[in-house]
C-alpha cells in the first residue's frame, strides 16, 4: 500500500503541475480522493496508454478496448434514438471518452458519478453530475408507453374496443388490425416486417431493435447472449507481481497490555470450575477404556447359550427301487401303477415309479433333474435350522384304548334266520327263560311261538287288538307267558310242556282253591275259565285292568316270577300296576304319578323299583315305601331302560337318540352318555349272562356293545362298541322295535316294524 | 413220462401225491405255469396211461385249496416263488351235482332218511311221517305225533320181512316212538300200514334227535333238557312207565282227549303202544343236546354234541362220559362221523364245521385234544344246520345251511366248498335246509321247501385206503 500511496502522490503531483490550482484542488477534493484518482487514472491511461507505471489501476487498461466498443454501441443508440443527445455529446467531444469510462463504471455503480470542473464563470471548481438519460433499462424507460394499465394479462382487453388507458385515464383504442391479406401485404411491403414482433401492450407489431436481433442471433447460434462477455479475459493480478509485495507490517504500535496480562474473566471462569471440582459438582470423567481390543476367533468356539445350529438336511440316498435295474419285487404291478397315477403328486408316497432297463445304456435322460434340484434347494432353503419343539401327537393315541372286538367274542354278528309276521309290525318279542322258544306279537293281534334256532312257527294265538307287550315268566319250574292286549293281560301256557311242569303251571295260574280276596276291592279283575274249557288256544288266566287304561305297553317280571309289573299307556288313565300271581291280586303302587310313566323295572337283587317317567328315572324302595333317588338322564323322552344283572348299573335310552349309562353307586348324572344311533332308540337290553348289551333304533340298525362291569369299585365299566347289525327295513319311520337276548347264548332276537323277527347268532 | 411238456414258458417245479388208486411215482415235474386243472388232469391220465382205457378226471389241491385258476395265478396270489417246489395233491373229481326230483310237502320237513334202498322217508313239522319211492309216489303217510317230528331214523332189524321196516321218530311232544311200517309194493298206498310199537318216555323237553346203532339193538335220544337217553329196541309186554297222574280237575278233559288219542292209536297200530323207559340216562351236558349218534366201529361208543359247545364221547356200557371236547362258543347244531369212523364233524352256529379226530387207543398217554383239526367256514348268513358224510369216502361231506345252499366239502380242502348248489327253487332268500342224508350217491335234502333229491357223485376209495396207510 505504501508504494501505491506513493505512486498516487506522484501522479497527483503531475496532475497538479498540469492544472492551475494544485493546492486548492487538494484541499477541496480531500473527500473525493479516491474518485478523482480513478478518474484521473482513467484519463491518464486513456491518454497515455501506459499501464506499467500505474500498476494499481490495472482495470483501466482492461477497460480501454471495452470503452471503445461500448462507445460505438452507444453512438449507434444515440443515432437512432435522439439527435439532441448526439449534439450534446458532440459538444463535449473530449468528455465523451471519460463519460464512456464512467459509463463503464456505471455498470458497476448504481449512482452516476460527479465530475469536478472549473466553472467558466466563477473559475472555481464545481461538481457537475452527468445528465440522467432515460435509457432502455432505466426505471423511466417504460414511461413512454402510453398504455398505463400496468403489468396485467392483456387478454383481459381482448373483447374491448380499447387496449388500456393512458396516463390521463383516457382509453387507448385498439389500433386497427387488418385481416390476413393485409398482414400479408404488409409483409410484402415492409422490408422490416420479418424482424418485427407483436407487442402486447401496444397490440401492434413493433420492429425489433438491432440489439434484440443480435440477441436472437446469438441465442440462435448458441453463443453467449451477452455481447459484452469476453470469455478470454486476462487474469487480474491483485497481490502478486512486481511492486505488490507487502514488506512491512501494517502498524508499528506496541502490543496492548491485555495481550500479556492474564485475563481476569478467564481466571474467574477457571476458578468457578475449580470450585465445582472441589465441591464435587463436576466429576472428572473416567478414563476411557484402558483395555485394548483383543482379537478373538469367532468361529472356534460355539456360544454356549444356544444349541448348535442343525446341519442342513442330507439328500435322501437312492434306494433299490431307484435303480435302473431294480429287482422284480420293486416293480409296481399294474394296479399299483394305476393307484399311483390316480393319486395327487403331494399324496404319493414316492415321486417316481421304479422302472426296469436291461442295461444302463438304455436309461433315458433324467427328466426330473431340474425339478429334483429345485426341491433340494427348497429343502435347504426352508429347512429350519433351529430345533422346534413340535407337538407330535399320533391321532391314534387320542382314541381310547379299547380292546379289539374280535377279542371280545362271542357276540351276535350275523342274521341266522328270519321269522315273518304278515303285514304288520312285529311290536314285541320275548324269549323263554331256557332260551329255546321265542314269542313274537304283532299289531294284528297275532302271537306266534317258534323255535329260536329253526324259526318254525309251532303255535299261533290271535287276539283282538294290538299286542302291546309280551313277557315270559322267568320261573323255570313253570312255563307260561303274559300277553298284553287292550286293557287286559292274558296268561298262556305254551304247548308241548312236560306234564309235571304243566300241572304246576296250572296250579299256579288257576289254583283249585282261590286265595282270599283282599279286604279292599280292587278295580282289577282276575278271571279263569272253567277247567273243562281249557285249551291250548285260550288263555288260562286273564287280568282285566280298569276300563280305558290303554294297552299294557310294558311288562316287567320280578326275578322270582311272582310279581308282574305292567305299564299301560295310551289310555285315558294310564297307570302302573303290580300283579301278584300267587295271591291273584293287583295293586297300584303309586297313588299319584308325576308325569307319564314310560317304563318300570324291578331291581334284580334288592327290593327296589325303577320308574322312568318322561324325563326322570326314580328309584323307590318297595319295602320301605320311599323314594331313594332320582336320576337325571338329560333325555327329553325316555324310551327304554334296562338294569344290569348285577343291579348296580342302569342304561336308559331316549327318543332323542341318547343312551345314558348310570352307575347307581355314583351320582344322579350319567356316567357316560352315548349318542351313536341316527334315529330314536327303541329298545335296550343287557344280556343276562354275557357282558353284552344291545340297542335298537328307528334307523333300522341294532348296535351291540361289550359292557364289562368290574367288581372292584375303582374300575370304571368298560364299554366297547362291537357290531352294528343291519337288516331290518325301515317302514313308516319305524325301525327295530324291540331287542331281546337269548339267555343262554350270545344270540339276539329283534323285531322290526317291517314285520320280521330276526335271530342274530354269534 | 410225458415229454411233451413245453419248457419254453415259465414253469414251476411240482411233485404230485395222492390218496387215490392212481399214484404217480414221486418225481419232480416242471409244469408250465399257464396250466389249469384240465391240463394237469390230462398229464396224470397220460402218465398213467389211463387215457387209452378210461380217462379219470382229477381235481387238484394245492396247500389245501382247490386249484381253480392257472398255476401262475395261484402262485401270485399266495406268494409262491418260481423256484419253490409245490406239492399238489390230486383227487378224483366230483361230478357237479344234478337235481333229480322234488317232493313238495305241505309243511317244513325236519328230517329225511335215504337209508332204505328205494325209499325216502321224511318227518315233517305237521307231525306226519311220509315215505316216497324213487318214482315219486307217496307210499306211506301217517300222523306219528301230535307235535312236530324233529328226527327220524331207521332201526335195522333182521326180524322184519320184506317191505317192513322199524323206524324211530322223535318229536317236540317230548316222546320218541318206535314204529313198524310196511310199504306196499306198487301204487296202492292205502295198503301200506304203520304201527306204533312203543313210546319212549324220558325227556321233559323237545327231543332233538334219535339214532340207532348199526345192528338196530339200541337207540339214543337227545333232548333240549340236556339228557341223552339210551334205549333198547325190544318191545316190552307192558308199560314200563305209568301214565301221568292227573289232578282231579284235569281228569275229565284229559280223559276225553286220551280216549280220542287211544282210538286214533288203535286205528294205526291195532293195539296201544307200550310206554317204555330208558335203559340208561347219559347226563353230562349242561345245555341243549342237539345230536347223539353211535360210534361206527365200537358198539359201546356214542358221541353227542350240544349247545354248551361240547362234543362228548360216551361209553354206553357204563354210561359215563369218557371225554369232552370243549370248543369255545360253538353251539353245535348237528354232527356226524366220517365214513371211516375216525373223526367227527360238527356244525355250529358260528358258521363253522369243525373236524375232530377221535382216534384213541386205551393205552394212549396223550389224551384227545380239544382243538379242532380243521375248521370249515361257511359264508355269512349261512348257518349250517345239518351235516352228512359220504358213506364211501372219508373225505367227502355235505352240509346244508339256512341260506338254502347245500355245500359239498372235501375235508382236505379247507378253504372252500368243492361244490355248492341251491336245494330248493324259488325265492331269492333261500329256504332253509334242515336235514341232509347222503347215501349211495344220492343226497336227500329236507327243509323249508319240502324234500329235494340230488345226485352227487362219490369218489370211490376202495383202493385209496391202501395208499393212505402206506
Amino acid at each position: 500500500m505504501a508504494s501505491r500511496v506513493a505512486g498516487r502522490k506522484s501522479t497527483k503531483r503531475k496532475q497538479f503541475e498540469d492544472d492551475v490550482d494544485v493546492a486548492e484542488d487538494l484541499h477541496h477534493n480531500g473527500n473525493l480522493e479516491m474518485l478523482s484518482d480513478e478518474e484521473e487514472d482513467g484519463n491518464i491511461s486513456s491518454d497515455d496508454g501506459e499501464v506499467d507505471t500505474f500498476p494499481g489501476i490495472v482495470n483501466e487498461s482492461d477497460t480501454d478496448p471495452d470503452d471503445s466498443d461500448f462507445s460505438d454501441q452507444e453512438e449507434d443508440e444515440v443515432d437512432e434514438d435522439e439527435d439532441e443527445e448526439d449534439d450534446e455529446e458532440d459538444e463535449s467531444g473530449e468528455e465523451d471518452g471519460s463519460d464512456d469510462g464512467e459509463e463503464s463504471d456505471d455498470s458497476l455503480h448504481v449512482f452516476p458519478k460527479a465530475k469536478t470542473i472549473v466553472s467558466n464563470i466563477t473559475n472555481q471548481p464545481k461538481i457537475v453530475y452527468p445528465e440522467i438519460e432515460p435509457e432502455y433499462d432505466s426505471d423511466s424507460s417504460t414511461e413512454e408507453d402510453p398504455n398505463r394499465v400496468g403489468y396485467i394479462p392483456m387478454h383481459w382487453y381482448d373483447d374491448m374496443p380499447h387496449i388500456g388507458y393512458d396516463i390521463d385515464g383516457k382509453k387507448i383504442l385498439r389500433p386497427a388490425t387488418g385481416d390476413e391479406l393485409d398482414k400479408f401485404l404488409a409483409t410484402v411491403d415492409d422490408s422490416s416486417a420479418w424482424t418485427s414482433a407483436f407487442d402486447k401492450n401496444a397490440q401492434t407489431d413493433k420492429p425489433l431493435t438491432s440489439e434484440e436481433l443480435d440477441l436472437i442471433r446469438r441465442l440462435y447460434a448458441g453463443e453467449n447472449p451477452d455481447a459484452n462477455y469476453d470469455p478470454y479475459e486476462p487474469m487480474t493480478e491483485w497481490f502478486t507481481g512486481k511492486g505488490k509485495e507487502e514488506i512491512m507490517p501494517l502498524s508499528g504500535a506496541l502490543q496492548p497490555k491485555r495481550r500479556w496480562v492474564p485475563s481476569k474473566w478467564e481466571k474467574q471462569k477457571v476458578m468457578k470450575i475449580v470450585r465445582a471440582i472441589r465441591q464435587g459438582r463436576i466429576v472428572p470423567s473416567k478414563p476411557k477404556s484402558t483395555k485394548k481390543f483383543e482379537p478373538y476367533a469367532i468361529w472356534s468356539e460355539p456360544s454356549s447359550s444356544h444349541p448348535p445350529p442343525l446341519p442342513a438336511p442330507k439328500p435322501a440316498l437312492p434306494t433299490n427301487a431307484e435303480s435302473y435295474n431294480p429287482p422284480e419285487e420293486y416293480l409296481p404291478t399294474e394296479e399299483e401303477r394305476k393307484a399311483w397315477e390316480a393319486l395327487d403328486p403331494e399324496d404319493r408316497e414316492r415321486d417316481y415309479l421304479p422302472q426296469k432297463y436291461s442295461s444302463l445304456r438304455l436309461v433315458p435322460a433324467y427328466d426330473r433333474f431340474v425339478k429334483e434340484r429345485f426341491f433340494r434347494q427348497l429343502d435347504l432353503y426352508l429347512a429350519p435350522r433351529v430345533q422346534r419343539v413340535k407337538l407330535n401327537i399320533d391321532p391314534n393315541s387320542l382314541i381310547p384304548k379299547l380292546p379289539s372286538p374280535s377279542s371280545l367274542k362271542p357276540f351276535p354278528n350275523y342274521r341266522s334266520l328270519q321269522f315273518r309276521h304278515s303285514q304288520s309290525r312285529a311290536r314285541c318279542i320275548s324269549v323263554s327263560p331256557d332260551g329255546a322258544w321265542v314269542i313274537s306279537g304283532d299289531e294284528n293281534g297275532v302271537v306266534s311261538l317258534w323255535e329260536i334256532i329253526v324259526g318254525r312257527e309251532v303255535k299261533r294265538w290271535t287276539f283282538k287288538g294290538k299286542i302291546g307287550s309280551l313277557a315270559w315268566c322267568p320261573r323255570t319250574d313253570v312255563c307260561y307267558f303274559a300277553v298284553g292286549v287292550e286293557d287286559t293281560i292274558h296268561f298262556i301256557i305254551p304247548p308241548n310242556v312236560d306234564p309235571a311242569v304243566l300241572t304246576l303251571t296250572q296250579s299256579v295260574l288257576a289254583p283249585t282253591t282261590l286265595p282270599p280276596a283282599p279286604a279292599t276291592p280292587s278295580p282289577v279283575k282276575w278271571t279263569t275259565p272253567p277247567s273243562n274249557t281249557w285249551s291250548q288256544d285260550t288263555p288260562i288266566l286273564t287280568i282285566d285292568l280298569p276300563a280305558s287304561t290303554g294297552i299294557p305297553s310294558h311288562f316287567c317280571w320280578h326275578r322270582r316270577g311272582d310279581y308282574l309289573a305292567s305299564v299301560s299307556t295310551g289310555g285315558a288313565q294310564g297307570g302302573v300296576w303290580i300283579h301278584q300271581v300267587t295271591r291273584r291280586h293287583s295293586q297300584a303302587p303309586f297313588k299319584k304319578i308325576k308325569g307319564a310313566v314310560q317304563l318300570v323295572l324291578f331291581h334284580p337283587l334288592k327290593p327296589h323299583f325303577f320308574v322312568a317317567t318322561q324325563q326322570y328315572v326314580r328309584i323307590y324302595n318297595l319295602a320301605e315305601q320311599k323314594l331313594i333317588k332320582t336320576l337325571l338322564p338329560g333325555i327329553k323322552w325316555i324310551s327304554s331302560m334296562d338294569v344290569h344283572p348285577s343291579g348296580d348299573h342302569l342304561i336308559v335310552g331316549g327318543y332323542d337318540r341318547k343312551l345314558c349309562w348310570f352307575d347307581l353307586e355314583l351320582s344322579e348324572k350319567p356316567y357316560k352318555v352315548l349318542r351313536y344311533h341316527t334315529r330314536a332308540i327303541r329298545s335296550l337290553q343287557f344280556h343276562p349272562s354275557y357282558p353284552l348289551f344291545a340297542s335298537s333304533s328307528d334307523d333300522g340298525s341294532i348296535q351291540i356293545f361289550h359292557s364289562r362291569v368290574y367288581n372292584d369299585l375303582m374300575t370304571d365299566p368298560l364299554i366297547v362298541p362291537l357290531k352294528i347289525l343291519r337288516g331290518h327295513q325301515i317302514s313308516e319311520g319305524l325301525g327295530v322295535l324291540q331287542v331281546r337276548w337269548c339267555s343262554k347264548q350270545p344270540w339276539l332276537v329283534s323285531s322290526g316294524a317291517d314285520g320280521s323277527v330276526a335271530v342274530w347268532c354269534s | 413220462m410225458s415229454t411233451d411238456v413245453n419248457m419254453a414258458s415259465a414253469s414251476q417245479p411240482v411233485t404230485f401225491r395222492t390218496q387215490t388208486a392212481y399214484p404217480l411215482p414221486s418225481q419232480k415235474f416242471m409244469i408250465p405255469t399257464t396250466w389249469r386243472r384240465y391240463q394237469l388232469s390230462q398229464l396224470i391220465n397220460k402218465a398213467l396211461g389211463l387215457d387209452k382205457t378210461k380217462p379219470v378226471p382229477f381235481d387238484f389241491l394245492v396247500r389245501g385249496e382247490l386249484l381253480t385258476t392257472t398255476l401262475s395265478e395261484w402262485c401270485k396270489e399266495n406268494g409262491v416263488g418260481e423256484e419253490e417246489t409245490l406239492e399238489i395233491e390230486y383227487i378224483e373229481s366230483v361230478m357237479p351235482p344234478q337235481k333229480m326230483s322234488d317232493f313238495p310237502h305241505e309243511d317244513w320237513v325236519s328230517t329225511v332218511s335215504c337209508q332204505i334202498p328205494g325209499y325216502f322217508m321224511t318227518a315233517s313239522y305237521d307231525g306226519q311221517v311220509r315215505a316216497f319211492d324213487y318214482s315219486k309216489n307217496l307210499v306211506l303217510g301217517y300222523a306219528a305225533h301230535s307235535a312236530p317230528v324233529t328226527s327220524l331214523c331207521i332201526v335195522p332189524s333182521s326180524s322184519n320181512g320184506d317191505g317192513t321196516f322199524t323206524i324211530a321218530t322223535a318229536s317236540q311232544d317230548l316222546t320218541a316212538q318206535i314204529s313198524e311200517v310196511t310199504f306196499a309194493s306198487g301204487l296202492e298206498a292205502s295198503s301200506s300200514s304203520s304201527k306204533t310199537l312203543a313210546t319212549l318216555h324220558l325227556h321233559t323237553q323237545t327231543i332233538s334227535s334219535v339214532s340207532s346203532n348199526s345192528t338196530g339193538s339200541h337207540l339214543l335220544t337227545s333232548s333240549w333238557d340236556g339228557l341223552i337217553g339210551l334205549w333198547d329196541t325190544t318191545i316190552p309186554t307192558s308199560d314200563e312207565v305209568p301214565e301221568p297222574a292227573l289232578n282231579e280237575r284235569d281228569r275229565e278233559g284229559k280223559k276225553k282227549r286220551r280216549k280220542l288219542q287211544r282210538d286214533a292209536e288203535d286205528e294205526h297200530g291195532g293195539r296201544q303202544a307200550k310206554r317204555k323207559a330208558p335203559l340208561m340216562v347219559l347226563k353230562s351236558h349242561t345245555g341243549r343236546v342237539s345230536k347223539a349218534i353211535w360210534g361206527q366201529e365200537d358198539e359201546n361208543k356214542a358221541y353227542s354234541c350240544g349247545f354248551d359247545s361240547t362234543v362228548r364221547l360216551w361209553d354206553t356200557e357204563h354210561g359215563v362220559c369218557e371225554h369232552t371236547i370243549n370248543a369255545s362258543e360253538k353251539p353245535f347244531l348237528d354232527m356226524t362221523t366220517t365214513s371211516n369212523g375216525q373223526s367227527i364233524l360238527a356244525v355250529s352256529t358260528d358258521r363253522t364245521m369243525s373236524l375232530y379226530d377221535i382216534r384213541s387207543s386205551p393205552s394212549k398217554s396223550n389224551p384227545l385234544t380239544s382243538a379242532a383239526s380243521a375248521i370249515f367256514m361257511h359264508p355269512t348268513g349261512a348257518t349250517p344246520s345239518c351235516v352228512s358224510a359220504c358213506e364211501s369216502n372219508a373225505h367227502q361231506v355235505v352240509t346244508g345251511a339256512y341260506d338254502g345252499i347245500v355245500r359239498v366239502w372235501d375235508l382236505r380242502s379247507t378253504k372252500g366248498a368243492m361244490a355248492t348248489f341251491k336245494a330248493f327253487e324259488g325265492e331269492k332268500a333261500g329256504k332253509k335246509v334242515l336235514s341232509v342224508s347222503w347215501k349211495r350217491g344220492i343226497v336227500g335234502i329236507a327243509g323249508e321247501g319240502g324234500l329235494s333229491v340230488w345226485k352227487v357223485g362219490e369218489e370211490k376209495e376202495d383202493a385209496g385206503k391202501t395208499t393212505t396207510t402206506a
